[in-house]
């Protein structure tokens, strides 16, 4: 096998069409030719070759730096282990990357293209004799993609000035295990945040309602009668009083909802709680963020019980006020998402972890006789071996050969048995607009329950809008996210479009209602869309045998689930040790200057 | 970011160039007037932070180290995000880091913001029997690339300080800002000990 120093040259440019599916009412520009190579992979790439690391034994490897991956780099260091990070990118951030506009549209084109390489090399074509080579692929984990521009590409322009989040709408509620892990970790230093100004909710009736979310934002709510805000603040203190978050825990017992009702589903709870229809959507679909319709029993997936229904409810409530300078319940880091992994991965840096970019993998390496993992070879041809190794979730290998020593590994590759479970899908959109959906608020979240849009909507729609204040696209722009979970595309699809539509038409048709109730909102500014790009994402589960590997960006709006999962496989892999242990504080920062 | 309140600055710095051209033994002379003959390759803190007072302001720098990520040319983009300056560093004991340096700047240029103070630091000047270049090919380059040049030495403290009095001399005093968002700190309510001291 002769060694290559250079990588395979991917083709330069692709071509790429365009589905006429009208659903938005604006003509479509076919994109052509958008280079696959980065502005900053040119700058270096003149002497660019593989380079040799050194050393090459590691207590753990992991390939790929989407959130997951950088966190478990970070806390693997953290408590001591030597780490080599690796991505066959250049870009840090995997599937929980931000882009430039350009980046953005080659990342998606160039993962509608991979299926096709399909070449299964023969394993036992190692030089080295003691190891049994499985060659690594990558599998497609985005379908259906569609880029639409009804804009002239100045409008667009500098490219570099949009931060577009592959993984959204994502925001962090100011309680979230990932905010806690930032402040454990010392990542916190690395990432500035503004807070999503406010929620809105969309009634059937074509209506913007904010979304009483606080005690606060009850008071002021002008959309609630009196009655109506009675109901809601009674069950907010209900829900507190059952976590102790109340200041008085005079009878805290008596207080707690009984287990009976904590193990019924949440959507009777709140019937016995004699909300109106009307709060209580509110409550499960802009306040604990659910899914699916919970209202038609026979037909939801995930009919959520109560117990799961409080928590996220206590998750927002402690979210508020959690800092002093934070508005509600949501923050967003200034310049995107991707900024999360890029700050984790710096963590891990500083505590010795090995970084090294575009460098794919291309073999994992067991054991002849125990068929155990010890390794991994580079596309440089190097040899780098690790006694633990954790992978991002586009990876995947033939089935695992520790489980079944005796197999022929060749026959199982033919077989195509794959370790990854596909475990759902969501629809996501990026659009870019002029004009803000509701003047005078920039950064904003829109929920649309379950059938608010179509009969046929089973899942929430939820839209977040995010302006240029967050340095995430140039001044005048918005970025509107749109996501929903959906059984197959069309379905998927159908949802985003009617969310995206109803909200172009509601501010239009709604800011002079909203003007004459909110009077200072004089400035009457109907957005127009410039730009959308639409992809189905795979949703996939966290595999913990034989190798560990990361789980994809999944439907919610926050990260507690990811970190979830992402805390029990460091557990799987280091039991006992601690997930993320306190950094000191950082040497020489002075006291806040007053 | 540069950021003034009352004649006091806080500016982010970043340091720059191949590894063992001595970026971290700089910093902590800087900081700690500390120097070490073989320091490690990273230094274990993400940043430091250290105040000057020129004339009429006081700085404070909060410095950035690569902690190790250039080593395979593996900095993240936030690296550079918002720095208001720069030093570039090379060994002058070796044309090789030299030429890597001049990629830095190169790289910089691409990057970082057009307001960015860069400094070029020929350090080692300590080893003059072992000089590879020239103070004054690289006072050349300095200049026609817009950075100012001084040759330094982390083991003497040799014009150490003096860098950093430079570039808090030239930091724009007024200066349009990315937008400022909060940095998420536990509330001291909530931090069971303060921190009491670090060496």
């Amino acid at each position: 096998m002769k060694e290559t120093s250079r990588p395979s040259k991917k083709p330069n440019t692709l071509f790429f069409s365009v589905s006429a599916t009208v659903e938005g009412g604006f003509h479509f520009l076919v994109l052509k030719e958008i280079s696959l190579k980065s502005e900053e992979e040119e700058s270096m790439a003149e002497d660019f070759s593989f380079p040799s690391i050194d050393p090459i034994n590691f207590d753990l490897a992991v390939v790929g730096t989407g959130l997951p991956e950088s966190i478990i780099a970070a806390s693997s260091s953290s408590i001591g282990k030597t780490v080599l990070h690796l991505d066959p990118n250049s870009f840090y951030g995997g599937h929980f990357s931000s882009f430039s506009l350009h980046e953005f549209t080659s990342f998606l084109q160039s993962q509608q293209q991979q299926p096709n390489e399909e070449e299964v090399k023969d394993s036992n074509s190692s030089l080295d004799t003691n190891y049994t080579e499985i060659e690594l692929k990558s599998q497609c984990l985005y379908s259906d993609i569609e880029i639409t521009s009804n804009a002239s590409s100045e409008d667009l322009e500098p490219s570099r000035k949009f931060c577009l989040d592959l993984s959204g709408p994502r925001v962090l509620f100011c309680a979230d295990s990932v905010v806690n892990l930032m402040l454990k970790s010392g990542a916190n230093h690395h990432v500035e945040f503004k807070s999503i100004d406010a929620s809105f909710i969309y009634s059937e009736d074509g209506n913007l309602f904010t979304v009483p979310d606080s005690r606060s934002a009850i008071f002021k709510d002008r959309s609630l009668g009196l009655l109506e805000k009675n109901q809601l603040m009674r069950f907010f203190k209900l829900v507190q009083a059952h976590f102790g978050l109340n200041e008085s825990t005079l009878d805290q017992e008596k207080k707690r909802i009984s287990d009976e009702d904590l193990e019924s589903p949440f959507i009777e709870f709140l019937t016995k709680q004699m909300l109106p229809a009307k709060i209580k959507a509110i409550i499960l679909y802009a306040i604990a963020m659910i899914d699916y319709d919970q209202e038609s029993p026979e037909q939801c997936k995930n009919l959520v019980k109560t117990k799961d229904g409080v928590e996220k409810l206590a998750l927002y409530h402690s979210s508020v006020g959690r800092f002093t300078n934070a508005l509600g319940a949501l923050l967003y880091p200034i310049y995107g998402q991707g900024e999360l992994p890029q700050a984790f991965c710096r963590t891990a840096a500083v505590k010795g972890a090995l970084y090294v970019l575009r460098m794919p993998v291309r073999s994992l390496l067991f054991d002849k006789e125990s068929r155990h993992y010890k390794g991994l070879k580079l596309a440089s041809g190097q040899a780098v071996f690790s006694d633990q190794l954790v992978m991002g979730p586009s990876f995947i290998v033939p089935s695992p050969p520790v489980l079944s020593p005796h197999t022929d590994l060749q026959q199982e590759i033919s077989q195509g048995s794959i370790l990854r479970d596909i475990n759902g899908q969501v629809a996501r959109a990026v659009c870019i607009t002029r004009g803000s959906i509701k003047s005078n608020i920039s950064n904003m979240l829109v929920v649309f329950p379950p059938r608010s849009l179509l009969p046929e909507q089973v899942t929430a729609v939820r839209v977040l809008q995010l302006g240029s204040n967050l340095s995430v696209c140039p001044t005048n722009l918005f970025l509107l996210y749109v996501s929903a979970l959906c059984d197959d595309a069309t379905q998927g699809k159908k949802s985003l479009h009617a969310a995206i539509n109803a909200l172009l038409k509601c501010s239009m048709s709604k800011n002079r209602e909203t003007s004459s109730l909110f009077p200072n909102e004089s400035e009457v500014v109907t957005p127009t869309l410039l730009w959308s790009a639409m992809y189905i994402q795979q949703l996939t589960k966290v595999l913990e045998d034989p190798i560990s590997s990361c789980p994809m960006p999944d439907g919610n709006l926050g990260y507690t689930n990811i970190l979830e999962s992402t805390e029990k496989l460091f557990q799987k892999i280091y039991p006992g040790e601690e997930f993320m242990p306190e950094a000191k504080a950082p040497e020489n920062v002075d006291e806040q200057e007053s | 970011m540069a950021t003034i309140g009352n004649n006091n600055l806080n500016a982010k710095l970043v340091l720059l160039g191949d590894m063992g051209a001595g970026k971290s033994s700089l910093v902590l002379r800087f900081v700690k007037g500390q120097f070490l003959e073989f320091q490690e390759s990273t230094i274990g803190a993400a940043f430091f932070s250290q105040t000057l007072a020129v004339n009429d302001a006081t700085v404070k720098f909060e410095i950035w180290d690569t902690a190790g990520q250039e080593r395979y040319h593996s900095l993240a983009p936030m690296y550079y995000r918002g720095a208001a300056a720069a030093i570039i560093v090379y060994d002058i004991t070796s044309t090789e880091s030299f030429t890597r340096a001049k990629k830095w700047v190169q790289e910089l240029q691409k990057q970082g913001n057009p307001n960015m103070v860069m400094a070029f630091a020929g350090n080692k000047a300590d080893l003059e029997e072992k000089r590879k270049v020239t103070a004054e090919e690289a006072r050349l380059y300095a200049e026609e690339n817009g950075l100012f040049f001084m040759e330094t030495s982390a083991k003497t403290a040799s014009n150490v300080n003096d860098i950093f009095y430079e570039i808090a001399r030239r930091l724009p005093r007024a200066q349009p800002q990315n937008p400022a968002g909060m940095v998420l700190v536990d509330r001291p309510a909530d931090r069971s000990q303060s921190a009491a001291c670090c060496s």
